[in-house]
């Protein structure tokens, strides 16, 4: 594939075919004198290996700035930095699927606008809303379960509604802090971890429920974040709330009270309803949706999984919004 | 920046975990009836109970975390002897 390569003593006269369109404007500048020119025949050689495309570029057009570019040696580190930076961005996207199946973060972020005024609807007001389940579509066999995205199925948890308001949330507790006066850059990384720390303890005990009650529940980790990150909503409506009333003067710390205990209700209910799907598992005659229970839910399993999830919804939240509106 | 509070979120964790892992099996889990059901139930003795699998865990973190905690402690050691 490469071109022959030219003689040692002659400067190259043929130049690969670009294969894009390099952005280095046209610019006029002298020629380059000789004795460099010599040098960037052997470092034309090696750029032939490398990149013939690119560096083509380089070679009929002239450098934009300062023609320092003409050093071989900053062309040459140049070069390396390219190389080195393509490897490690090969590395990086070779191993970050390992890790974070991309396909399945692309279901939860397919959202849409109707959707997100939706979900956020239900999650301040989760009262009225009448049918909780997730609706599921078929594959041709049973034991695939696909349940719809989040765009065309309003109870299907997603990822944009948390992960928006988890960074709103350390934004505007930093911003009430620097309005109380008292910021400090490191506020910013306390806040953060401190909400991480939330949602990484609520999944643990989720998860540590689920073994200790003996609960077969086929859902995704992700549904998990995303339950435990709805709650940013009832707290960053909570701060607001408190903060605007502090300001204009309107009632004392009562209100504040009112508000949060509110949006704690709601949340509350909103998980007890959400939650039911994920920890108590469906007492489905038929199966339907290969559900392949073999055993028998009596009658104290399942009151200790009602508890639990009863526990986990009003005491384990109220526990951790208290937390999150202390500020 | 946002490894601020992770530092004292690990601490308290691996505080936790030397304490499971340093509980005596034999003075006080066997008073308290927490130790490994060895003995095959004979039909009377519900495998999927609570509390067996707390018993379960419990042993089962012991096992696991007993090395490495090793490694972990003496690292935390000159940790806070040199940084104070």
């Amino acid at each position: 594939m490469y071109q022959n390569p030219p003689p040692a003593h002659s400067p190259p006269l043929h130049h690969p075919v670009p294969q894009h369109v390099s952005t280095v404007p046209q610019l006029r500048s002298p020629p380059p004198p000789q004795p460099p020119s010599q040098s960037h025949s052997g470092y034309g050689y090696a750029q032939q290996h490398g990149m013939p495309s690119q560096q083509g570029g380089y070679n009929n057009i002239p450098p934009a700035f300062g023609g320092f570019i003409n050093d071989p040696t900053a062309q040459l580190g140049f070069q390396m930095g390219k190389s080195a930076m393509n490897a490690g961005q090969e590395y990086v996207e070779q191993n970050f699927g390992r890790f974070i199946s991309v396909g399945a973060l692309k279901h939860y972020f397919n959202v849409s606008n109707t959707y997100v005024v939706n979900k956020l609807w239900i999650v301040l007001f989760p009262w009225r809303h009448r049918p909780w389940s997730r609706q599921q579509r078929m594959t041709n066999n049973t034991q695939d379960v696909f349940y719809l995205p989040p765009r065309e199925d309003i109870n299907s948890p997603d990822m944009y509604i948390p992960m928006m308001a988890l960074v709103t949330y350390i934004l505007l507790s930093t911003l009430l802090a620097g309005l109380r006066g008292a910021f400090k850059p490191e506020l910013l990384g306390y806040t953060t971890t401190q909400a991480i720390s939330v949602m990484l303890l609520e999944i643990l005990i989720i998860k540590l429920g689920t073994f200790l009650l003996n609960i077969s529940s086929s859902s995704q980790l992700l549904d998990l974040v995303a339950y435990s990150g709805y709650k940013f909503v009832g707290v960053i409506i909570s701060l607001v709330l408190t903060s605007l009333f502090g300001q204009m003067g309107i009632g004392g710390s009562w209100i504040s009270w009112v508000v949060f205990v509110y949006c704690f209700n709601a949340n509350a209910f909103f998980l007890l309803r959400s939650l039911r799907y994920v920890l108590l598992p469906e007492s489905n005659p038929q199966g339907v949706g290969g559900s392949a229970a073999g055993y028998t839910n009596t009658r104290s399993q399942k009151s200790a999984r009602t508890n639990f999830l009863f526990l986990y919804s009003y005491g384990i939240q109220l526990g951790f919004m208290l937390w999150l509106t202390k500020v | 920046m946002v490894f601020f509070g992770l530092g004292g979120l690990f601490y308290v964790s691996v505080l936790l975990i030397n304490a499971i892992a340093i509980l005596s099996e034999d003075r006080f889990l066997a008073r308290i009836g927490w130790t490994a059901n060895a003995d095959p139930g004979f039909g009377g003795q519900r495998d999927d109970g609570i509390k067996a699998r707390l018993v379960n865990l419990v042993s089962s973190v012991r096992t696991l975390m007993r090395i490495p905690l090793m490694f972990i402690n003496t690292a935390m050691i000159i940790y806070l002897l040199i940084f104070g």
